[in-house]
Parts: structure tokens; C-alpha cells; sequence
């Protein structure tokens, strides 16, 4: 393992970054789209301040969301293939020399190249519709509370939008705090719910433990590469990528290779992974749209961005993305197995968001910044659309999200396009033939078994695929299909009357069907579901049409380029800083074209991407292989197999002979398992563990520190903390109010000072 | 002698506008009465204007030559005069309401008529405008005589504004503390002016410079010149002179405390970087320091004036003399930067810009901290003047109760404290960075010391409001009618962040601002890094 990287050739990063090429200026209306969210952000303040009580903020903030949606979607119309920057004004310019390392440069400056607008791309355009499908979701909470939630949320695309875009890592800082501060106030927005607060303040200390290594991060780059902007910290580092490329990490000093660990830390608190996930599950207790946006589409991705923005620096060391491999397949077993033992729907889609984001790091730390870049962009708008889809039916149902307590509500009326956008999440999330998931999926998978040292990973999540369709279809045959059943959420009696029935589309009364009414409900029998309205099912049927014509994008290339596996976004991915080709890929389509039977997308008759940097001159670096076939081309057969599987292990257990929401064949397997399934269900404990062994332990020593602090430091501190107050106190009656003892020190100082300076300077 | 005209359009402008000002405030008609204030603040305008355009050495007016008469630092004057100028016009809306409260609700309510002999406002608009003015002369003064005059042109109005702006005893007391100490500043530093035209027999500033470098610093003008400093320490409020201070500030009404802590302050920093620019920074041992002597005498005044003023302001319980020991402190702090020089010229060495740039950051977050406590107000019983806020009681809970005051109160002593996205961040990082380019090792250390002494008073100002629940007695307070007094804080407090977020382009402004000539001209003992400075 430790040599394992060795035997990789690099190839040069971003086209800009090889030479320090001039400045090629962007287009500067890149600005606006920084500037709009800042508009809409004060728009939402002045109605928060002069308690405007209707959806005026809501739409504001669309308009502002899809005018800068238009403007990336210009920018990569317009794009070029090379990265441009587009000068800000000066932020930071501070020099205190003429050496390197002597200044500090960091503008409100804009990089953008394929790697940002892609992710712009999907930010934005997801923003949009989310803020659209929020200003119903929300319209329970009219009036400040609503300014407050779309305030945050043109907080959050302004930060975000910062973390992509920036030129520098001090600007990635910035944008990474502010997510971090309004996934806070987000997660918080229920601020008089205990549990929400306290998942506020979890997400916020696990992402401060993460933070500190991207700060130390940022840190040593400054220290090492003399400035913190990404062009010339490539530049910077091409003499160790050729040290890499030659397998000479000895030459490579220890303080380079320790920065991408220390980034890959403050990417594993922001996008959940192992040890520092548990925040993300809790912070479900924001609102749906909230964790449709932030804790699932674009914000908890912000970790695949930093890896992929600074892979150049990642492929400097041996260890760096192994780690991140492993933590990410690791992750993304045990998110996956926890998910499989929950029944709140909404949690489950936490931990396969936490799986799935596993999924991206093995994909990263595989070689595969393509596949993981892919997954991202699919992901992001499966996952969004399934927690939209439970946010409806949670808003349905007066907050029920209890799979036991749900059934069938395909049956109801108006509930077509929720059941339909929950099929089609859960058919790309399970990675269902043909769906994007399945694309993206399997090119993460296969790049596993085609690198080196890495086949146990590409095992862990192959299974942790069938793990997937499992748990995903458990959601979808218990809820969805089935028998009618249903009861409402605890929000009936507290919160429903001013959460529930605030927008003015719902006819709730249309949707009862009285035949159903027998089932004993628990809170009275007088609950009627309300359907969702125009804004929801709009967002809704979008997202479900944009992510099953998400698998397009496989087929899609762009043009002039070389074609690459898995179509547009890969080539995207190849034009930016996180371009980089594994060696054996390569070697496989070579092996591929021998073969030449097999039906992958690399069988279309394009020719590969070769890229210009390669040296396979060591004889061990062979391509991995998948039981003795190429990797790529079977995985479309082995993970739809696997998907089949785990779709079917559900139907049976979960659909087939279920009569009531309750209880399902599953419940009669149970026991068999022993205590397993209460364990996964408590989450492995590791929430506990964590009490324990890091809570506790710091309580104590907190508790041991403030004894200490009390006895000793305490007497010392007073000791000193005592001097400026006796000082204080012996100089305080100088100010007695009296004009004569003023005039009288004054005088008296004047001659003491005159008298000391001449005293030493006269010696 | 013409060629100085160019400097001085827009203490003309002021001038201008005072006169009108002092008209209109005495008309009968109160909508022209109230126009008054509108009046001045044009004439700030015009004059910001003026001095960012047509002053020789702002962008697009010619440099400074010969011809505009020699100055010790000539590319300060256009930063230093708009910054003034825009420092005021945020101070002018803090000290509506100050003078004729009583008298204009009287006359609104037919129970007077306007006499002309009760009303104050007059006088306290073209005072007000006067100092400034005073100021201004400050900046570009090129003669010692020129210089006391200007000096005391921005303080005698100030001891009048004291007087009138409450009713109460307390402000008379103050005043007449402040004019009776004031004149002895004056005459002190007056002594030493005198000392210095003795020893080198002329008052121009740039003669008694050449003279100096000449290679002449007898023990006379030494004298001169520390008398001098000593006495400037007045206007900055620093030790052994800053005795005034807490009783001043809290006997004034917390607008005009608020202009004390700037105007004086301004006026006092620029002198005495006019002062110590005659001797020039090119003694000790690197060639790059003030003669030991000077040194020795800013360097102890520096660091007892920091410990001083934080050390008093942790014993208060009344949050206006809190925020006077914090002025104190402040001084201090710009003394640092004082001693440090001009280093090689770049912003982090050059301890003229970080002054430079801390008196537009403490004047800037200093407007909000007094703001918040002239927006709300305690009626009386007996139907006399309504009390400002002042003891830390009132503050408490202020941000729930009266939620524009209480954010200013957090966020501009949060910039003060120096906490880093804010304003006040970027005006202490370079005078730490100046001092330690300069090698003043331990007074830096000391400056630290003091900032985190000084976290112990601004945090209880961040807290009371923020943190602790409204106290008993805070359902008496009540909001001050005079929004524009708000309006002061808000903008206070969104420059101490907006400006932060500018912070470099303001950084750049005080780079040339700061730029020393004389140090590329000086003696054999400059570095030959000045002159690559000069070039660049």
C-alpha cells in the first residue's frame, strides 16, 4: 500500500497551472453571480424588518437564485476549456517583503474553470428550484420566520457560491464558515424545539473539528507554497508533482505531504465521513428543503470539492488518498448498514446521503475524480428529489415520518407525483439499470477494481450497493405501495394548525377516503392528509424528469474533446485542476479494445482520453481486474445484478403479503440476526461511544483542568489579574474630579518624563 | 505662498458654510432652523469632495511640489482631510438633538416664542463646523505658528459644545475642567514651540526639518520638541495629560463625548506626526528610528498611556468612562505606530499609515459605541432633560429591548476589541506589524498585553447587551426621538463591517498617505531600501 502510489503517473493538473501562464481575465458579470444572492439576502432582511408577511421573499429569492442560474449556465456556454480568473476587487494584500512567502494575496478574485462551473451549475440550478419548493413548504411560517429561513438560504448561496468559485483557499475558508454558520441557523431554525438546537450546535463542533484541519491546512500551504491562490499553488507544486511522478515521494518534503491530510480532514467534518458523520443524520431536524439543499445536494459536497479543487497537492503524498479511500468505503458501509435498521424515512435518506458522499471520497481516493465529480452531479439531484419527496409527505402527514405508521399512500389522490418522484430517487439512488445513479455508480466501482491495492474497496462498495437498493426500497415498498394506512405526526396537535395549513393551495378536504378511516389513528381519527400544491409537485416533477434524463449525461460529450467514459461530466472534470488520468485506465482500454466484445460506453468506437503525461515504465503497475475481466465494462452487469437483488430482497420482505404499515415479513426474520439489528438501529452506539470516550473524558478533564485552573492558576492569574487592578486603584484617586489635582498631575508628569528622559538619554 | 491655497479649498468650503450655517440657526422659521444641520452636512460633502480632488497629492491632482510650499507630509493631507471630513458627516446626525430640546418642543407647543438668546443651535452647528475646520488646518500645517493656531481653532469650540450640550450642571463642570486643563496643554506645548524658534530662529516647519538634519539637535530644541510632544499629549488625550478625559466625556452629552474622542484625538495625531516628521525617523543604530531621546519619551508615554487607560476603564461601572479610559487607550495603541516610522514604506512597516488608518477606524467604530448610548434614553420624573444611557445596568438586555442600539453597542466594541473580520482588526494589524518591523519587540509585547487587558472591558460591553437578560429597571428606558441619532450608529456599524470588507482598498489609500519624503531626501544614514521604497 505504501508503495502503491508510487507506481502512478501524474498527469499535469489544470492546462493553466503547468506554466504560470498571464492572467486570462473572465467575464466579469461572474461577479453578479456572487451579487445576487447578496441582493436577495438584504431583500429578505428588509422584510424581516418591516414584518412583511407574505411569500414576496420567497419569490424574490427565486428570481435572484435563477438569474444567477442563467448566469453560470452563460459562463459554461461560453467557457473555453482554459481556467480564467476574474479579478474582484483586493481583499487582502499585504506584503512585508520581497521574498517568497513574504505576501498575502487573497482577492475577492473568482477561478473558473470546468471543475467550478459544474458545480456552480448544479448549485444554483437546485437552489432555485428548492427556494421554489420552500416558499410553499415553508408558508406555515409566514412572516419573519419566513424572511429569516429565505434570508439564510441567500446566505448560504452566497457562501457557497464563494467556496466554489474563489481563487484562493482564503476565500474557500470564507464560504466554507458561512455554509457552516447557515447550515447552523438552518439546522436551528425550529429554535424553540430542544432536539433542533441541539443538532444546530452537533453539526456546528463536529464541523469545527474539521475546520481546524483544513485551517492548519491552509496554513502549512502558506507557509510551504508561499500564497494560498490555487494558480500558483499549482505552479508552485509542479516540481514535487514530477517528484511524484517518478515514485520519488522521498524527495517530497514530510510538512507537502502532511497538507492534503490535513485538508482531507476538514473535508471529512464538512461532507460527514468517518469518525466525524454523526452531525449530519441530527441535522435533519432542519427543514426539509434545508436538508434537501444543504445537508444532501450541495454543501456536504463542498468536501469532494476541496479534494478534487487541490487533487495536485492530494497525489503528493503516499498516504493521502488511500485515507481518503478507506474512510470513504468504510463510511459508506457503516452509513449504509445504520440506514438499513432506521424507520424514520428522512433519517434513512441522511445515511445513504452519508453513504453515498462515502461513496464520492473511495471514488476520489481511487483515482477516479471523474467518477466521483459524476456521482456528485447525480447525486445531487436524486437525493435532492427524494428528500423533497419525504418532505412532502412529512408535510402531509402533520410530521410523520415513521415508515411503520405510512403506507400505501401512492392511493391517495393528488399524492401521484410524490410517489412518482420517490420511485424514481429510489430507482437511480439503488442504481437501477440505465438510471444516472447506475452510470455514475459503476464508474466509481470500476476505477476500484482497476486500481492496484484498491479491490477491497470496490468489494466494500459493491455490497454496500446492494445494501443501498435494499434500504431504499424497503422506504419506497413501505410507504409508497401497500395497503392504505396512515397516521399523522405529533405536529397535529402543536404546530400543524399554523405549520400545516398555512398555503393557500391545499383543499385537504378533496384527498380523505372515509373507507380507510377504520384504521385506529392515534390522534382522533379527524386527520386529513393534505396533498401537496402547485410549487411542490412543479419541483417535484422537475427534479424526477431531470434526474431520470440525468443518465443522459452519459452519452453526452463535449465537443472538440476527446471522448471520455461517462460522457460529459468526466470531460468537464478533465479540464479543470482535478484532471487526472489513472495509468491503468489506459492500460485497460487497451486490454479493452483486445477483448473487444464487451458493450461499456468505451466500446462506442471513440477513442480514449490519453493523456500527454504518462510513463508506465514500471512493470508491476498493471491494471487491476474484476475476477480477470475488465473492471469497467462488467460492472454495468455485476452492480445491476447487485441492485436486482437488493430491490428484490425488499419486495419480498417488505411488499409481498403486507397488510398493514406495522409490520412486514422483515419483522419475522428479525430475531434470526440476534441482536444485530438493534445495534445498527442505535447506530452501532457510536454516538454513545463518542459520549464516552471523547464527552466523558473531556467533562473530566475539563472538570480536573478547572480544578487546577481554580487551585492554582486561578491564584497566580489573581496575582497578576490583581496588578492592574491594584495599579487601577492606586492611580484612581488621580481622578478625583478636582480641577487643582488634575492641573497638579499634569504638571508633575510633564517634569517626571522630561526629568527620566534626560536622566537615561543624558548618560 | 498662492500655491498653499491649493490645500486649503476645503477648509474654505467649511468656512463657507459655517457662516450660513450660523444665520440660518437663528431664523425664525423652524423648518430653516432645522436646516441648518443639513447645511453643514453639505458643506462636509463639498469638503470631503474637495480634498479627495483637488488637493495636490489625491489621485488626479498634481503632486505636491515646491510650489505648494514645502510640507512634512504632503501626500497625508487629501486621506487625512476627506477621512476627517467623512468622519464628521457620521457624527453629525449623532449630535441632532443635543442643543434645544427643551426650547423647540416648548416653542412647538406655543408656549414660547423663538428668542433668539435661548437658542443654541446656532452656535453648536458652527462650532461644531469651526473645529472641524480647525482640524483640517491641522493637516496641512507648514508653520508652527500655523499649527498652535489650527490646534487651538479645533479646541475652543469644543470646551463651548461641552457647556451647552445638556442642561446640567455636570457638562458646565466639564467644560470648565476641560477649558482650564485645555489652556494649559496649549501653553505647554505653546513653551515648546517657543523653545524651538529660539533654537533655530524661524517657525516654518521645513526649515527647522533641514536645520535638525543638519545635523543640529541641540539639547534646546530637544527641550522644544518634548515639551511640545507633552503637550500635544493633551489633545490626544494621553498620560501624563489624560486626567481630563473620564470627567469630560461623561459630563458631555455622548454625541459630543463621541466628536471629543475623535476630533482632539485627530488633531493631536496629526500634529505630532507633523512634529516628529520634522526630526525625521533616521537615528539609532539601523538608521531607522527616532533620536533615543524622542524615543525614549513616546515609548514610555505609549506604554503607560495603553495601561493606563485599560486598567481605569476595568474598574468602571458607568460605560461613558469606560469608553474614555478606552480612548485613552487607543492613543496608546497610535503611538506605537508613531515611534515605528515609516519603515520602507509598505503598508505593514509603515507606522504613519497604520496611525493614519487607525483614526478612521476608531473614529468610524467609536461613532456607534456613543451612538448606542445616546439612542435610548431614561425619562425623568420631574420633566427635566431625559438621561442618556451610561451605567452598564442600562445596557443589559439592550439587544432585546432595543435591538438597533444594542447591535451597535456589540458590534462596534467587538471592532474595537481588534476581533478580526471587523474593522478594528485591520487598524491593529499593522500597527503591531510597523512596531515589530521596527524592532520595538517589547513595546509590541506591551500592545498585546494591553489588547487582551482591554478584551475584559469590551466583552462586558458585547455581553451586557448580547448576553445578560434586561435588567429591572430597563423597562424605563425609552428610545430617543431623534432617529438621525440611529442612523449614526447603523452607519457606524455597517462601516465596521462594509469597511473591513475594503478594508485593502483603504489599506492602499493610506500607503500613499503615509509616504514619507523626507525619507528619500535624508541624510547618508537612511537605508538605501528607503529610496527602492520611494521608487515603488
Amino acid at each position: 500500500m505504501t508503495n502503491l502510489l508510487s507506481n502512478f503517473c501524474l498527469a499535469s493538473a489544470a492546462p493553466g497551472a503547468a506554466t504560470l501562464s498571464p492572467i486570462l481575465l473572465g467575464p466579469s458579470e461572474a461577479q453578479l453571480i456572487l451579487a445576487l444572492p447578496i441582493i436577495g439576502l438584504l431583500f429578505c432582511t428588509l422584510c424581516a424588518i418591516f414584518r412583511v408577511k407574505s411569500k414576496a421573499p420567497a419569490f424574490f429569492t427565486v428570481a435572484c437564485l435563477a438569474g444567477a442560474f442563467a448566469l453560470v449556465v452563460r459562463l459554461y456556454l461560453n467557457k473555453t476549456g482554459t481556467p480564467v480568473i476574474t479579478s474582484g476587487f483586493e481583499w487582502f494584500f499585504l506584503e512585508w517583503g520581497d521574498g517568497k512567502g513574504q505576501r498575502l494575496v487573497a482577492n475577492f478574485s473568482l477561478y473558473l474553470d470546468s471543475l467550478t462551473i459544474l458545480w456552480m451549475l448544479f448549485v444554483t440550478g437546485l437552489a432555485t428550484l428548492i427556494a421554489l419548493y420552500a416558499s410553499e413548504y415553508m408558508a406555515g411560517d409566514l412572516g419573519t420566520g419566513y424572511c429569516r429561513f429565505f434570508a439564510a438560504f441567500n446566505l448560504f448561496v452566497f457562501s457557497m457560491s464563494c467556496l466554489v468559485m474563489g481563487d484562493n483557499l482564503l476565500l474557500l475558508f470564507l464560504g466554507w464558515e458561512g455554509v457552516g454558520l447557515c447550515s447552523y441557523l438552518l439546522i436551528g431554525y425550529f429554535y424553540k424545539k430542544p432536539s433542533a438546537v441541539e443538532a444546530a450546535k452537533k453539526a456546528f463542533i463536529m464541523n469545527r473539528i474539521g475546520d481546524l484541519g483544513l485551517l492548519m491546512g491552509i496554513g502549512l500551504t502558506f507557509v510551504h507554497f508561499g500564497s494560498i491562490e490555487y494558480r500558483d499553488i499549482f505552479h508552485a507544486a509542479q516540481p514535487y508533482i514530477e517528484a511524484a511522478k517518478a515514485g520519488k515521494y522521498n524527495e517530497i518534503p514530510f510538512l507537502v505531504q502532511l497538507i492534503p491530510v490535513l485538508l482531507a480532514i476538514g473535508a471529512f467534518g464538512k461532507s460527514a465521513q468517518i469518525p466525524l458523520y454523526v452531525w449530519l443524520p441530527d441535522a435533519m431536524e432542519g427543514p426539509t428543503p434545508v436538508s434537501a439543499l444543504i445537508h444532501a445536494a450541495t454543501m456536504v459536497t463542498a468536501g469532494v470539492y476541496l479534494v478534487a479543487r487541490m487533487y495536485p497537492l492530494f497525489l503528493l503524498s503516499e498516504y493521502a488518498l488511500p485515507l481518503v479511500a478507506w474512510v470513504g468505503a468504510l463510511t459508506a458501509l457503516l452509513a449504509a448498514t445504520i440506514g438499513m435498521a432506521q424507520f424514520d424515512i428522512k433519517r434513512i435518506m441522511a445515511y445513504s446521503t452519508v453513504s453515498q458522499l462515502g461513496y464520492m471520497f473511495a471514488g476520489l481516493g481511487g483515482l477516479s475524480s471523474t467518477g466521483a465529480a459524476f456521482h456528485v452531479v447525480t447525486h445531487a439531484f436524486f437525493k435532492a428529489l427524494l428528500f423533497l419527496a419525504c418532505g412532502a409527505i412529512m408535510h402531509g402527514f402533520a410530521g410523520q415520518l415513521d415508515l411503520r405508521k405510512l403506507s400505501g399512500i401512492r392511493r391517495l389522490k393528488g399524492w401521484g407525483i410524490v410517489s412518482f418522484g420517490m420511485l424514481v430517487g429510489c430507482l437511480n439512488l439503488s442504481g437501477f439499470p440505465f438510471t444516472s445513479g447506475f452510470f455514475s455508480k459503476d464508474m466509481l466501482i470500476g476505477s476500484e477494481f482497476l486500481t492496484p491495492g484498491m479491490a477491497p474497496i470496490g468489494w466494500i462498495l459493491l455490497f454496500t450497493a446492494g445494501l443501498t437498493a435494499y434500504y431504499t426500497f424497503r422506504v419506497f415498498f413501505r410507504v409508497i405501495v401497500g395497503p392504505l394506512h396512515y397516521e399523522p405526526g405529533d405536529e397535529l396537535h402543536s404546530a400543524h394548525d399554523e405549520h400545516g395549513h398555512g398555503g393557500e393551495n391545499h383543499n385537504e378536504h378533496a384527498h380523505v377516503q372515509d373507507d380507510h378511516q377504520h384504521h385506529d389513528h392515534g390522534h382522533g381519527g379527524h386527520f386529513h392528509p393534505h396533498a401537496p400544491g402547485w410549487a411542490i409537485n412543479t419541483v417535484l416533477l422537475t427534479l424526477s424528469v431531470l434526474s431520470l434524463s440525468a443518465s443522459a449525461l452519459n452519452f453526452l460529450h463535449l465537443p472538440n474533446q476527446p471522448h471520455i467514459e461517462g460522457g460529459i461530466v468526466p470531460e468537464l472534470v478533465m479540464e479543470s485542476s482535478a484532471a487526472y488520468e489513472s495509468p491503468y485506465a489506459r492500460h485497460e482500454a487497451h486490454e479493452g479494445t483486445g477483448d473487444g466484445g464487451h458493450e461499456g460506453p468505451d466500446a462506442h468506437g471513440t477513442p480514449s482520453y490519453v493523456p500527454t503525461a504518462i510513463a508506465l515504465d514500471d512493470p508491476h503497475a498493471h491494471a487491476g481486474t474484476f475476477l480477470g475481466w475488465n473492471p469497467h465494462a462488467v460492472m454495468f452487469y455485476v452492480s445491476g445484478a447487485v441492485g436486482f437483488i437488493g430491490i428484490f430482497v425488499a419486495f419480498v420482505l417488505h411488499y409481498v403479503g403486507r397488510t398493514t404499515a406495522a409490520t412486514a415479513k422483515a419483522d419475522a426474520l428479525l430475531p434470526m440476526l440476534g441482536p444485530i439489528p438493534g445495534w445498527a438501529q442505535h447506530k452501532w452506539y457510536v454516538d454513545e461511544f463518542y459520549k464516552y470516550s471523547i464527552y466523558w473524558p473531556l467533562i473530566i478533564l475539563a472538570n480536573l483542568c478547572n480544578l487546577f485552573d481554580k487551585l492554582i492558576i486561578d491564584g497566580i492569574v489573581r496575582l497578576f489579574g490583581a496588578i492592574p487592578r491594584w495599579i487601577g486603584n492606586t492611580i484612581r484617586p488621580t481622578q478625583s474630579g478636582e480641577l487643582h489635582g488634575y492641573a497638579a498631575g499634569m504638571a508633575a508628569g510633564v517634569a517626571v518624563l522630561l526629568f527620566i528622559v534626560f536622566i537615561l538619554t543624558l548618560r | 505662498m498662492i500655491g498653499r491655497l491649493a490645500f486649503l479649498w476645503p477648509e474654505i468650503a467649511l468656512f463657507a458654510a459655517t457662516c450660513v450655517v450660523m444665520v440660518m440657526g437663528l431664523s425664525r422659521s423652524f423648518s430653516v432652523r432645522k436646516a441648518s444641520a443639513w447645511v453643514c452636512g453639505i458643506g462636509l460633502i463639498v469638503a470631503a469632495f474637495l480634498a479627495a480632488t483637488t488637493t495636490p497629492g489625491a489621485p488626479g491632482a498634481p503632486a505636491p511640489d515646491a510650489a505648494h510650499g514645502q510640507l512634512i507630509l504632503p501626500w497625508m493631507v487629501p486621506f487625512a482631510k476627506s477621512m476627517i471630513c467623512l468622519v464628521a458627516l457620521l457624527l453629525l446626525p449623532l449630535l441632532a438633538g443635543t442643543v434645544d430640546r427643551a426650547e423647540e418642543a416648548r416653542i412647538a407647543s406655543s408656549r414660547a416664542g423663538f428668542n433668539p438668546l435661548r437658542s443654541n443651535r446656532a452656535e453648536f452647528y458652527s462650532f461644531f463646523l469651526f473645529s472641524i475646520t480647525g482640524l483640517l488646518l491641522v493637516a496641512s500645517a507648514d508653520n508652527l505658528i500655523w499649527l498652535f493656531l489650527a490646534l487651538e481653532l479645533t479646541s475652543l469650540p469644543t470646551y463651548i459644545m461641552v457647556a451647552i450640550s445638556s442642561s446640567r450642571h455636570r457638562s458646565q463642570e466639564a467644560a470648565v475642567k476641560y477649558f482650564f486643563l485645555g489652556a494649559m496643554g496649549a501653553a505647554i506645548f505653546l513653551y515648546g514651540f517657543a523653545l524651538l524658534y529660539g533654537a533655530y530662529g524661524t517657525t516654518n516647519m521645513n526649515a527647522i526639518a533641514a536645520l535638525m538634519r543638519g545635523g543640529t539637535l541641540s539639547t534646546l530644541a530637544m527641550a522644544g520638541l518634548m515639551l511640545s510632544l507633552l503637550g500635544l499629549c493633551f489633545k490626544i488625550a494621553a498620560v501624563p495629560m489624560h486626567f481630563y478625559t473620564a470627567d469630560v466625556y461623561q459630563g458631555a452629552s455622548a454625541g459630543v463625548a463621541a466628536m471629543l474622542a475623535f476630533v482632539p484625538k485627530t488633531a493631536g495625531f496629526l500634529a505630532i506626526l507633523l512634529m516628529v516628521g520634522m526630526v525625521g525617523w533616521n537615528y539609532g543604530p539601523s538608521g531607522a528610528s527616532l533620536p533615543d531621546s524622542l524615543r525614549l519619551l513616546l515609548w514610555v508615554i505609549a506604554a503607560l498611556t495603553m495601561t493606563v487607560g485599560n486598567v481605569l476603564a476595568i474598574l468602571q461601572s458607568s460605560a461613558k468612562r469606560t469608553l474614555a479610559y478606552s480612548s485613552i487607550a487607543h492613543s496608546g495603541y497610535m503611538l506605537v505606530g508613531v515611534i515605528a516610522g515609516p519603515g520602507d514604506g509598505s503598508f505593514t512597516q509603515n507606522g504613519i499609515s497604520a496611525v493614519l488608518f487607525y483614526l478612521l477606524a476608531y473614529g468610524v467604530t467609536n461613532v456607534g459605541t456613543f451612538a448606542a448610548l445616546a439612542c435610548v434614553e431614561r425619562p425623568s420624573a420631574d420633566g427635566s432633560e431625559p438621561r442618556e444611557l451610561d451605567s452598564f445596568d442600562d445596557l443589559r438586555g439592550l439587544c432585546r429591548t432595543h435591538p438597533a442600539a444594542g447591535w451597535m453597542m456589540v458590534i462596534c466594541s467587538l471592532s474595537l476589541l481588534g476581533l478580526p473580520p471587523l474593522l478594528g482588526f485591520f487598524g491593529k494589524l499593522p500597527l503591531f506589524t510597523s512596531g515589530v518591523a521596527a524592532g520595538e519587540i517589547p513595546l509590541v509585547i506591551v500592545l498585546g498585553l494591553n489588547s487582551a487587558i482591554a478584551a475584559f472591558y469590551y466583552l462586558r460591553l458585547m455581553a451586557y447587551p448580547l448576553l445578560e437578560e434586561p435588567g429591572v429597571r430597563s423597562g424605563e428606558l425609552v428610545a430617543n426621538p431623534f432617529l438621525a441619532r440611529r442612523l449614526a450608529g447603523i452607519l457606524s456599524a455597517g462601516g465596521v463591517i462594509s469597511l473591513a470588507v475594503f478594508a485593502n482598498a483603504i489599506m492602499k489609500q493610506t500607503t500613499v498617505a503615509g509616504k514619507y519624503p523626507a525619507a528619500a531626501v535624508a541624510s547618508t544614514k537612511a537605508e538605501p531600501s528607503l529610496t527602492a521604497a520611494e521608487q515603488r
